[in-house]
């Protein structure tokens, strides 16, 4: 709508600013916190930053409180999970949608719609009977039980499936035409299209696997198979100690960093893959 | 030596939907046949049949003496130029004119030859290092026969390849396929809807209808003589003008022809036949003009007959010294009538040349 009215531009921006600042100020008051010292914090929440900004990160760095593991190793474990549902994740999709765009076969469509109820059902609502399988597998404390469950989800199936069917039809008779097989027209022509798509879906792939917090509590006990999410929730969580603060603000402003920066490095791209599809 | 046989060919779609029904054709070595008819008539389904891309109901197709109906695209050693062109759009010119060489394990060096040659060929040595959606219709169409020619396939197979240029590259790039085509010699099958590039490229014409052939022959006797009404009203622009029998008689009096076969319900003639004037041999009739139109070298008059009920359209030379509603006479020589039955609407008379036969005995 394009209305030339000021009262009502300027009505709409308090309710959007109040909405930016609802959203923001908790981030801002974690980043100012992790500029003070326990001290400080322990008596008010100040909101101009302070001088203890290399201290706090040097501290959480090396930070091995008794019950969870360093800090370096639960970012490893966070990384390594995120990556690995992200990798995960794009290859099965893009096969399985691969398959059900440009291959006949007999059940073609309960295959598709199979795939699809999965996205009706995320992890929290099949929890419960997941862990009975993964635990029955011995997949606890690990990586894969971390990271299996997950993978399997139909978002990105189903992305690529729209995707693949903008390819005109004529591309594929072209590739039968000159000889590629299905194995070589995927990977010569179908792989080299879907590029900007794949990088828009390992994005967000990527911020889904670094933000699980429930399915990595339930699978894994052992303090070396932490993420950050929990070991960050267990921070703060430890009885008969007063809360570090500093400690805690500056380890959960450490754990959004990898999300914000792949967010601002890759925004061209995400935009691009998402808008515009290649022909 | 590639001639394509085609016998008894019929496509039924899951639908019961039958496409082809029961096309029998023999292409020649060397020969350009082009397959033409109105949308939905099968023409590009029997051009994929031939390429393998659709499966073949029934009959069979063979390439050079083999039986492909089994065969992948890919190994009946067909080359396509789509549409749409189908450029593979993330490969440079140079990538998409090797991509089927390279599939096929050719020789480094050979294919570097033999994209060489083709882009000389075609001019488009300046872009090989482009994207597809770098150049224009045009240039892409280039790369799209280039990329047919390097394969040095048996049989080159176009489907509609010019639908998507203007019309002043459609004429170029006409007269351009004509050319590489005869130079290379290549068996060739080439799908349009356009009757004016239907006409000047065959070597041999298909005009199909409802998935069977209505006619084949070379296209100045495709003109001269359609076998039916519906090849008469395809081919030929403006189209063939058709009147009743009764009605012409009755109209035309004494100068009525004795001659026409009988059993003849409709009467045609080309408006290129119909001569100006009076006293000449011929029925005579005469009209008001409703409305001209001066193409150039020639005009396009389209003038009401009362005594027929209907507009006849005439093409004669240069630019009458005439203007709408002026009141002319004409005349339909009797040697240029085309004479078919109401019933089956098929040309009548010894001259007849109709049906699949005439494809067999040409071939």
């Amino acid at each position: 709508m394009v209305e030339n009215r000021p009262l009502l531009s300027l009505l709409t921006h308090l309710v959007l600013i109040l909405g930016v600042v609802i959203v923001a100020f908790p981030v801002y008051l974690a980043i100012i916190a992790m500029t003070h010292d326990a001290a400080t914090l322990n008596v008010s929440a100040p909101l101009l930053p302070g001088g203890e900004l290399f201290n706090n990160v040097a501290t959480v760095w090396n930070f091995d409180p008794p019950g969870l593991p360093p800090f370096w190793l639960m970012a490893w474990n966070s990384t390594l999970m995120a990556l690995i549902i992200m990798v995960g994740k794009i290859v099965i999709s893009i096969l399985s949608a691969y398959a059900i765009v440009y291959f006949k076969f007999p059940f073609r469509m309960v295959a598709f719609w199979l795939i699809f109820l999965t996205l009706m059902l995320p992890v929290e609502v099949r929890i419960i009977p997941t862990y009975e399988v993964i635990a029955n597998l011995g997949m606890l404390n690990s990586y894969w039980g971390l990271t299996v469950p997950l993978i399997a989800s139909a978002t990105a199936t189903f992305l690529f499936r729209q995707f693949f069917m903008t390819v005109p039809d004529e591309l594929m008779e072209a590739a039968r035409v000159d000889g590629a097989g299905p194995i070589k027209f995927f990977r010569d022509i179908l792989l080299p299209l879907s590029r900007t798509n794949i990088a828009a879906l390992c994005i967000i792939l990527f911020i889904y696997g670094w933000v699980q917090y429930l399915w990595p509590l339930l699978v894994t006990t052992k303090e070396d198979q932490f993420t950050l999410m929990m070991g960050v929730r267990q921070m703060a969580g430890v009885r008969e100690v007063e809360p570090m603060w500093n400690i805690i603000m500056t380890a959960v402003v450490l754990a959004m960093l990898p999300p914000v920066l792949v967010v601002i490095f890759m925004q061209r791209l995400f935009v691009k893959g998402l808008v515009e599809s290649e022909k | 030596m590639t001639n394509i046989e085609i016998s008894n060919v019929r496509k039924v779609y899951a639908g019961g939907v039958e496409a082809i029904k029961g096309i029998d054709l023999s292409i020649a070595d060397g020969e350009l046949v082009v397959l033409v008819g109105p949308s939905g008539c099968g023409k590009s389904t029997l051009l994929r049949m031939i390429a393998g891309l659709e499966t073949i109901s029934d009959g069979t197709i063979s390439i050079a003496g083999d039986v492909v109906n089994r065969k992948e695209p890919a190994e009946r050693d067909i080359a396509m130029v789509f549409q749409n062109y189908a450029l593979y759009p993330h490969m440079s010119v140079r990538g998409n004119l090797e991509y089927g060489l390279k599939n096929r394990g050719t020789p480094r060096d050979v294919i570097n030859a033999r994209v060489e040659e083709a882009a000389r060929i075609l001019e488009i040595s300046p872009f090989l290092d482009r994207k597809p959606r770098q150049l224009s219709g045009g240039q892409r169409q280039r790369v799209a026969m280039g990329r047919a020619i390097v394969r040095q396939p048996k049989a080159f197979l176009f489907d509609e390849p010019l639908s998507n240029l203007d019309a002043k590259l459609r004429g170029q790039m006409r007269i351009e396929i004509r050319r590489l085509q005869r130079t290379l010699g290549t068996t060739s099958v080439y799908v349009t809807h356009d009757q004016l590039e239907a006409m000047t490229l065959a070597d041999r014409l298909v005009v199909m209808n409802g998935g069977q052939i209505e006619q084949v022959g070379k296209p100045i006797e495709l003109y001269d003589r359609p076998a039916s009404l519906f090849v008469a009203g395809f081919i030929g622009s403006p189209p063939m003008n058709l009147f009743a029998v009764d009605k012409l008689k009755f109209a035309a009096g004494s100068t009525f022809p004795q001659t026409l076969p009988t059993g003849t319900g409709i009467v045609g003639i080309r408006p290129d036949s119909v001569v100006l004037g009076k006293n000449q041999p011929g029925i005579q009739l005469s009209g008001m003009v409703e409305m001209i139109e001066p193409v150039g070298g020639e005009s396009h008059l389209y003038v009401r007959a009362e005594a027929l009920g209907q507009v006849v359209t005439i093409v004669v030379q240069g630019r009458p010294d005439l203007h709408e509603t002026s009141a002319i006479d004409f005349v339909l020589p009797h040697d240029r009538l085309h004479p078919f039955s109401q019933e089956t609407g098929l040309r009548l008379g010894d001259h007849a040349t109709h049906g699949a036969g005439m494809a067999v005995a040409q071939a």
